[in-house]
Parts: structure tokens; sequence; C-alpha cells
């Protein structure tokens, strides 16, 4: 789906990514990598095809979109370094030409030295293309002019029907403010967020994204 | 051996006899079969000293054989008794001291569950005492510890008490898992002589209760039935008029004060009601009533701090007390003498808790039990009628044993590695030698140790996941103390969410609440515990701070419970009954005051006979209702009302939201329901049952909700323990999450198998559906349209508890709901 924000043009992906053609930039927040083998380590069975599925979700929207750069809006890794972030490192030999840039965010913990090995470009606290900053955890408050787009939150929406009915989705936020992105990875939970009016909700579906 | 020629035997009669006292029968029977190496269930009233049928014996048995055991060894354990309560242990505790020291027994009492001091504990470890008296997670934790596999060498009997309350839950199969173990421990010292006794109140299925217990066919085994009849009045409070009573509801005030003069007049009342929060709303509307009973009654509940509930129980005993208002926490057979009195408030939806519940009062032998039934709302009188007639038949319900909880296994599993270790091949032995597991095969029983040990199946072992390794001697350990702190904390299988201790800013607990009702308060509001208006301040280091408040009204928590589903037997009276009443062929005093109830709804709509399905097909602002009346209970209804959402489905592209309750249940559409006679019939057809059953489950939340509790068990999710929360935000996962995942990538997880198995086997009861959608096949379907809601529909249209269904495609769906959210906009 493609909208306007701030004068440009933003396609959303429903694998849960922003692409922003005038850049060549691919935007996703929250990958969340190693967070299953983490778990294993202290001994709880997680299946480690989620971290492979989402790097292969990942694979899918590089050879859509042919970005030029592959922006993180934060938490990309969960914890420490461990075999999940082993796969990602093998799978990320064969983008060669395309740039890793992470904006950091909490769970970002790993040393400078292992970004570096790694080959990840890192921006403290948040990576700017006029009209957007990207920034992991909104502020609360902005003096600047530019619009900020986050992650963190891992938003979702709940869609409330005639009949008792009810919905919930993983969505992205453009409000008023700011924008927040989904969480990419699948092995995250959903925070409901209310909207107020004016702001604009994005559900998506296993289909497609839906303004809601 | 004769008993009545031993010394034990003879010594017992004598000291029974200097207290004016002579045993049952069945307390003789029970002696004697002990004796004579037997294991088996013990089978009475409550009051007639069912404790003593099986603790005599052992100690008669320890009279005889003079050879005493030295103190100072660890291995001293002659008696596990395992109690489902924390507050029975310590009143049988107190009865067996007294008993031990009359009869110049040198023999040490101890208690060991939640409540017990850790100082205790550590004595413990030292020294076991003679006699144990301990909650099935509390054994658990006990085979967790390092050196446990040592204790159990001179250990003669294990007995289950009040076996019954355990056996439908899957803490029997804790039990059944570590009397499988110590049995196993036994056999590795050649030690032969343990025996396995229950004791349980009156079950429809008391055969397969001992089966259970000691599967062990070549083994000898008795059921001791005693030959005793407890005497029981069941009495409802009638409103005056039908009009008092609200249609729906569960809280029950209305009828409050008629409450009064009973309490006057009785020494003690225990006032029953069926949740912690509205135990809390009726002990403050009470005192509203009668200040003058402000010190003469008091709250006893879960979540109350264990030094007042103590406090309530010794006064319980002493008879300061005029009425206690009590959940479920005081249903099991502790003896309150100065009790003569029960009330009932609300549907105990089974005729098994309503009888044992009414034994609380009168129970000394041969004293008569009265029990109050006070209705919440109209339709609950036809209940109480069905209820004392079932009670009067003896038509009591079977409590049906877990099978093949993996969740419970897995958990047992990880609970030997961190104690003592043990050999895969043992256990498995060990294991399908029980009933719970007797049908594991070995792919299974595979399958579970990789889960524990390699963190998946084999096609994809990790590396990094450590759990369960096998150390240098060949067992199988925990090795990484953290894990093994983590997995004490959480052993058991009673599921709550996160709670947190309640204490005064000047020191002293009061009990506990959720962290969710705690997340919602803020500084300065007020809520309810114990009894008591407290003025929350804040929150520091996981414990809720509060002062009194000189607030009159406040909140009541809610803490999450399962709702009590209607059980079939009492389904089955109560379909009776509803013939009864219009007809008026009765003679139950309940009918004639809810007959006006009946005339409204058979002319708004009909009542069904026993021979009908009643569907009422009701349009209003809120859409398109279908109600159906099949009275066969919540848990069913919940399932056949996802088969028949699913069925009617397929005929065209629609969305449901359902909601049930014991009577029936309802599907809500926005969209005309499609429904005529011969849709009935084919929707409510016994056809191809079992595949559109798994298909209407797959569609539903049903298998998400019970993989809920399987989550925590099995140790995946980590919910905390009451008091002792750590906090991990890494580990952080939800049950619904893992749910997905394993849907997703690992569909062959045992562990998701069974929340499907439970939905089918424990919820379901297929033959029971099969059977109610025979017998609507050949009776007669009516189909009213009623103008408005009818006395019948309207409990189920208030219930919040909703499944979803849905045919249409998702987009269509999320446009559509936009467009009508946007047109009441």
């Amino acid at each position: 789906m493609t909208i306007t924000s701030q004068g440009e043009e933003l396609i959303l992906d429903k694998e849960r990514a922003l692409f922003l053609p005038k850049h060549q930039l691919l935007a996703i927040s929250d990958l969340h990598l190693g967070k299953s083998a983490h778990f294993r380590q202290a001994g709880l069975q997680v299946p480690s095809t989620i971290a492979k599925s989402d790097l292969q979700r990942l694979s899918l929207l590089i050879e859509k979109y042919q970005p030029k750069t592959l922006l993180i809006n934060g938490d990309m890794f969960h914890h420490g370094l461990n075999t999940d972030i082993d796969d990602f490192s093998i799978w990320k030999q064969q983008y060669t030409d395309l740039n890793f840039l992470l904006v950091k965010g909490n769970h970002d913990q790993l040393s400078a030295n292992n970004y570096k090995d790694l080959g990840i470009e890192i921006h403290e606290p948040s990576f700017c293309l006029s009209p957007f900053c990207f920034i992991h955890d909104a502020p609360k408050h902005t003096n600047e002019e530019l619009y900020p787009i986050s992650g963190h939150i891992h938003p979702g929406v709940s869609i409330v029907g005639k009949a008792k009915q009810r919905l919930k989705f993983p969505c992205f936020y453009f409000g008023k403010d700011h924008a927040i992105l989904p969480a990419f990875s699948l092995f995250t939970g959903l925070y409901n967020i209310q909207p107020k009016t004016n702001e604009r909700i994005f559900a998506i579906t296993p289909e497609k994204v839906i303004e809601v | 051996m004769d008993q009545t020629k031993t010394k034990g035997y003879k010594k017992i009669k004598q000291w029974l006899k200097a207290n004016r006292r002579k045993p049952f029968q069945f307390q003789e029977d029970a002696w004697q079969y002990y004796l004579n190496g037997y294991s088996g269930l013990v089978n009475a009233p409550t009051g007639f000293g069912k404790t003593f049928s099986l603790f005599l014996a052992v100690v008669i048995e320890a009279l005889n054989d003079p050879s005493v055991n030295p103190k100072q060894r660890k291995d001293r354990l002659q008696l596990i008794w395992i109690t489902p309560l924390r507050s029975l242990a310590k009143d049988i505790a107190r009865a067996m001291r007294e008993t031990l020291l009359e009869l110049e027994l040198d023999w040490h009492v101890g208690v060991r569950n939640g409540d017990t001091s850790q100082a205790e504990k550590l004595q413990q470890k030292k020294s076991m005492p003679e006699i144990l008296l301990i909650t099935p997670e509390s054994l658990h934790l006990l085979l967790a510890q390092k050196g446990s596999s040592t204790l159990f060498k001179n250990l003669k009997c294990i007995v289950a008490d009040e076996w019954h309350e355990l056996l439908g839950s899957k803490r029997g199969v804790l039990v059944e898992l570590a009397v499988s173990r110590i049995k196993g421990l036994q056999k590795l010292e050649k030690q032969q002589f343990l025996r396995v006794w229950g004791i349980s109140a009156t079950i429809g299925n008391i055969e397969e209760a001992l089966d259970v217990l000691e599967p062990d066919e070549t083994a000898k085994r008795i059921i001791v039935k005693a030959d005793l009849e407890k005497k029981i009045i069941i009495k409802s409070i009638l409103p005056d008029d039908i009009e008092t009573l609200p249609w729906a509801g569960h809280l029950g005030l209305k009828l409050a004060y008629k409450l009064l003069p009973i309490i006057n007049k009785s020494k003690t009342t225990l006032i029953f009601i069926n949740t912690r929060g509205q135990s809390e709303m009726w002990y403050q509307h009470l005192l509203n009533l009668e200040p003058e009973l402000a010190g003469r009654i008091a709250i006893h509940h879960g979540s109350i701090d264990f030094e007042l509930r103590n406090w309530i129980e010794d006064a319980l005993h002493t008879g300061q007390l005029k009425a206690v208002i009590a959940t479920s926490s005081l249903d099991l057979g502790v003896d309150f003498k100065p009790v003569d009195t029960v009330v009932q408030v609300g549907s105990p939806k089974g005729v098994a808790r309503f009888l044992q519940r009414a034994g609380r009062s009168g129970h000394a032998p041969h004293e008569t039990s009265k029990i109050y039934f006070l209705p919440t709302h109209a339709l609950e009188l036809v209940e109480a009628a069905a209820i004392k007639e079932a009670a009067k038949n003896n038509n009591i319900e079977s409590r049906e044993p877990f099978i093949m909880v993996f969740d419970t296994l897995v958990q047992y599993l990880v609970t030997l590695a961190i104690g003592d270790g043990f050999d895969d091949q043992v256990i498995y032995e060990e294991i399908k030698n029980t009933h719970a597991f007797k049908l594991i095969l070995p792919e299974e029983w595979n399958w579970v140790m990789q889960f524990i040990t390699s963190g998946g199946d084999s096609l994809s072992a990790y590396n990094e996941f450590k759990k369960v390794t096998k150390d240098d001697d060949g067992l199988w350990k925990v090795k990484s103390r953290m894990l093994a702190m983590r997995h004490r904390l959480h052993i058991g299988t009673i599921v709550s969410d996160a709670m947190l201790k309640v204490k005064f800013l000047s020191g002293g607990y009061i009990g506990m609440v959720e962290e969710y009702f705690v997340t919602r308060l803020k500084a300065g509001d007020n809520f309810r515990l114990a009894g008591r208006v407290l003025e929350f301040i804040h929150v520091k280091d996981m414990t809720v701070i509060v002062r009194n408040s000189k607030q009159k009204n406040a909140i009541s928590p809610s803490w999450n419970g399962g709702r009590l589903p209607l059980s079939s037997n009492l389904g089955v009276v109560l379909r009776k009954k509803y013939n009864e009443a219009l007809d008026k062929n009765h003679e139950d005093e309940e009918l004639d005051v809810v007959y006006p109830l009946f005339l409204l709804q058979e002319k708004r709509s009909h009542v069904p006979r026993n021979d009908e399905l009643l569907i009422e097909l009701i349009n209003n602002k809120e859409g398109f209702h279908l109600f159906a009346y099949p009275f066969e209970g919540r848990l069913v209804h919940e399932v056949l009302a996802a088969l028949v959402a699913y069925r009617l489905s397929k005929l065209l592209p629609i969305s449901f939201s359902i909601a049930m309750n014991d009577y029936g249940f309802e599907l809500l559409s926005e969209t005309e329901i499609p429904m005529d006679e011969s849709i009935a019939y084919e929707v409510f057809s016994p056809k191809n049952l079992t595949e559109d059953i798994t298909l209407s489950i797959n569609s539903t939340e049903m298998a998400r909700r019970k993989f809920r509790d399987i989550a925590c068990i099995s140790g995946l999710v980590f919910q905390g323990y009451p008091g002792k929360y750590v906090a991990n935000r890494h580990l952080q996962s939800s049950a619904g999450l893992f749910f997905n995942v394993f849907s997703d990538y690992d569909k062959h997880n045992l562990l998701l198998r069974q929340a499907y198995d439970e939905v089918f086997y424990q919820q379901l009861e297929e033959p029971r559906l099969a059977a109610a959608l025979q017998r609507i096949q050949e009776g007669n379907i009516i189909i009213t349209t009623p103008k408005s809601f009818t006395p019948l529909s309207f409990p189920i249209k208030v219930d919040s508890l909703r499944e979803n269904m849905s045919s249409e495609e998702l987009e269509q769906r999320i446009l559509r709901m936009k467009a009508e959210s946007e047109k009441i906009k």
C-alpha cells in the first residue's frame, strides 16, 4: 500500500516493512535477532526455524524492492551473540552491495566491535533523512522539524465491530507528531494502541495492508 | 494375621475405651486390610473419622513391631499424608500429635507446604519426621531436592486424603507420578512393604479412583466402604416474590437480608460464595445490613494472608465467630465443631460439591448437616430443585482422571533432574505403570526426552540448548543453578496470574492480589481485601503498600479463576424440572416461586420439554441472535456452539460471536442467520461429527486457551510465584506466542497436540455430545422468534466471555466492521 506522509511517498509492506522509493531505503524495526536462541540457552524450547523464517522474509523484501540501504530501527539484536546471529552473519554475506544501518535500540547491547565485524553501521540515537527522522523509541517532545518514525512498542490494533466482534492485528501508526513501525520479527507480542482522530492506522492482515 | 490378637490393636481399643469411644466397623476393616498388606480406598461420609481409619492402621503396625528407629536417622519416614489444602494439614497434624502423645508413641509429625518456614524445612532435611503431611506440589519439591531419593527407604504407607478432589485435576497426576517414583526407589532398595491408600467422598467412579491411585493389578486392593449415612437437610431461601430476583447475575445480594435470622439462630454459619471477589462484596454487604455483626464475622479465601487465615480457622474452632464467608478454601474436611449451618450462595454446579459443603456443618457422627441454598438469579431456583432431587437419589458425579498430560510429565522429569537425577529407562518403566501414562508410545516418550534435553525433535539439535544433560554417572540432571531455581519456583499445576503481596505501610501482610489488577490502580484508589477497605499508596519491591481507608465504597479485585461448569448428571435432572414446572406436577416449592417466569417464557417464546430443543431467533440493534438450549453444561455448549457456528458458516460467509452458559448458547451475527427446521436438523446432526468438531475447534480459540496452562506447567512461560516475583524481561513471552510459533513451525509438538486433546477429551466428552445430538434428532426442534429477550436468553446475552467464528474473508470483514463503526459514530 502506498501512502503520502510529509509530502513523501511511502510504501507499507504487509511483511511489516516500510520502503522509501526516493531514497531506495527499506526500513524495518524490532528484528530481535537471537531471541529464539537466547530462549533456548535459558532452557526454553523455541524452534530455530522462527529466526530463519524472519531472515527469509527479509530476503524476499530485499529481492522485491532492491534497496540500496536496509535500515533497522532499533532492537536488531535481542540479547548477546549466539547461534542465531551466526546464521545471520552467513545470511548477510549474499548482500555485499547493501548498506546495513542500525539505529540503536534498548536491546542492542553488543560491543562496537561486534557491529563492525558484522558490517553494520551504527547510528545513535537517530538516523535522519529529511523530512523523516528514524529513532527507536519516540521522544516525548520533539523540537526538531523532522517527523520521527519509531518502533519499540510493537504496535497492534483491535477492530471492534457490531455484534460484539473483535479482531487484532499488528499495524503501522501515522500520527500528527510521529509514526510507529510494526515489529518485524514474528516472535514478538503486540501492544494495543488506541487511535485518536486525525491519526492513521494501517492494519497488517495475512493478505495485505488495510487502513482502518 | 488377625489384628484383634495383636498388641497394637489392643492398645488402641484400650485407649478408645478410656475416651468412651468405639471404632466404627469400616475403621476396623481398614486396619485389618492394612495389616494384611492391602492398598485401597476408604469411602465414608464426613465426620466419621476417616483420618483414623488409616492413621491408626499405621500406628497399630508400629506398636506391634517394637524395633525403634533411632532418631538421628535420615530415613525414619513411615507415613506420607497427602492433603490437597494447606489448611487441612494443620488440623490433622494437631489431631495426630495428640493421639500419639496419649498412645506414648514417640513419633514426630511434620507439615510441609507453601506455608512451612524455611527453618523447619531445613530441620526436616536433616532429619525427616515419622509422619509427613504434605501437598502434592511440596512432595514434588521434595523430589527436586538433592539427596531426596534416600528418604523413603522405610516408608510404609502413602495416603492421599480427599482423593476425589485431586483425582479430577492435574494435581492427581502429580500424586500418581510421585507415588510411582517412591515405589521405584523402594524397589531399588528391595523393600516391598509400601501400601498406597486413598480417602474419598462418594463419587460416581470410585473403582476407577482406586485404579488411578494403585494401578498395579497384581497388588492386593480393596475399597472399604462405611455403611453409614449422613443426614442432610437442604432448604432454599425463597424470595417473597419472583420479581425480587434478577434474570441474570451471580451476586445475589437482594436476598442477603434473609440470611440474618439464619445467622442469628445458628451457632456458627459458613457462607460459601463461588468467587473471591464476590465474597469480599458479600462481607461488606452483610456488615452494612447488620452493623452489630462487626467483629463477629470474618472472610476466608485463598488470597488472604496465611496468618490471618490461621486466626480465622482458630476462631472457628473456638466458636468466637458467628459467621465466616468462604470460598472453596474451606471446602474440604476441616472439622469445625461449632459450625451447625451452611449457606451456599449461587449454584454449586454439581451435586458432589454441594454435599461436600453441606458436610461442613454437623460434623460429628450422627449429627445432621443443614444447608441453605441462596439463589443469585431467578432460574437458579430450578437448579436448586434439581440439586435437591439429585442429592436425594445420590446421583453423584464422576471425577474424570487426566491422562497423557505431557506438560505435567515434562515438569516432572525436570523436577527429577534437579534432584538426584534420573535414568530414562527406569523412569519410562515407572510412568508406563501409572494410570495417566499407561498408553504412552515409545516415540512420544522419545519426544519428551528430546524436548527437555535437546530443545526439540532430533532433526534440529540445538547446541546452545542446555536444560537437562547426561552426567558422568549416566543420570540425566540439570546443571544450571539458575534453571533449577526457576523450575522450583513453578512446580505445580495450578496456573494463576502473577500475584503481588499486599502490606500495610505500618507493617503486616493482608493478602495477595493479581498484578494485572494493581496496574489499573492509581495512588489514592480504594479497594477491598480481606474485608477491609484499603487505600493504595504504591508498589515497592513487588509488594503493594496500602493503608486503611475511611471510605465505605471501593472496588473488589477480581481474581482469575475458572468458572465451574454444570455437571451432566445435574443437566439431566434440570431438563426434567423444566418439564414439571409448567405442568405443575411437582412437589418443589422452588418451582412454585419461579412459575410466573415460566409463564412469561411460554408467552414470549416456549418452555422446552424433555424431548424438545428450543431455538430462539431475536433481532435487535445489537444484531441477529440465535439462542439454543440443550441443557448440557457450559463446556459442552462451548464446543456445540462452535460446531453449529461452523456448520452454518459453511452455508454462506458469516461471522459469529459466541456466548454460552449452562443452559444453552448464543450465536450473534450482524447479518441474518439462516435458520429453519430443515437447517436446524442439519446443523444439530451427529453426522460427520468428529471431522466437523476438529475443524470448528481449529477455527476458534478453545485450544489456544487450553495451551495457556500447558505452557506454564511445562515451563515455557514463567509467571512468577506469589510474592516471589522474578523479573527477567529478556525471557518474557506469552503462551499465545508459543502457540503461534508451534502451530507454524513445530506442528508435531506434543504440548500443542495436548491442547487439542484437552478440548476433545476433557471438555467435549464426545459420547455425551453425540448422545445429545441424537436426542435432538429424535425429538422436536421448536423455533420461535420472540420480540425481546426471554427469561432463558437473557442470562446468556449478558455473559461477557465470548468466542469468535468466521467464514468471511478477512479483508471483507474488516471493511464491513469499519463501515459499521462509522455508521455508529
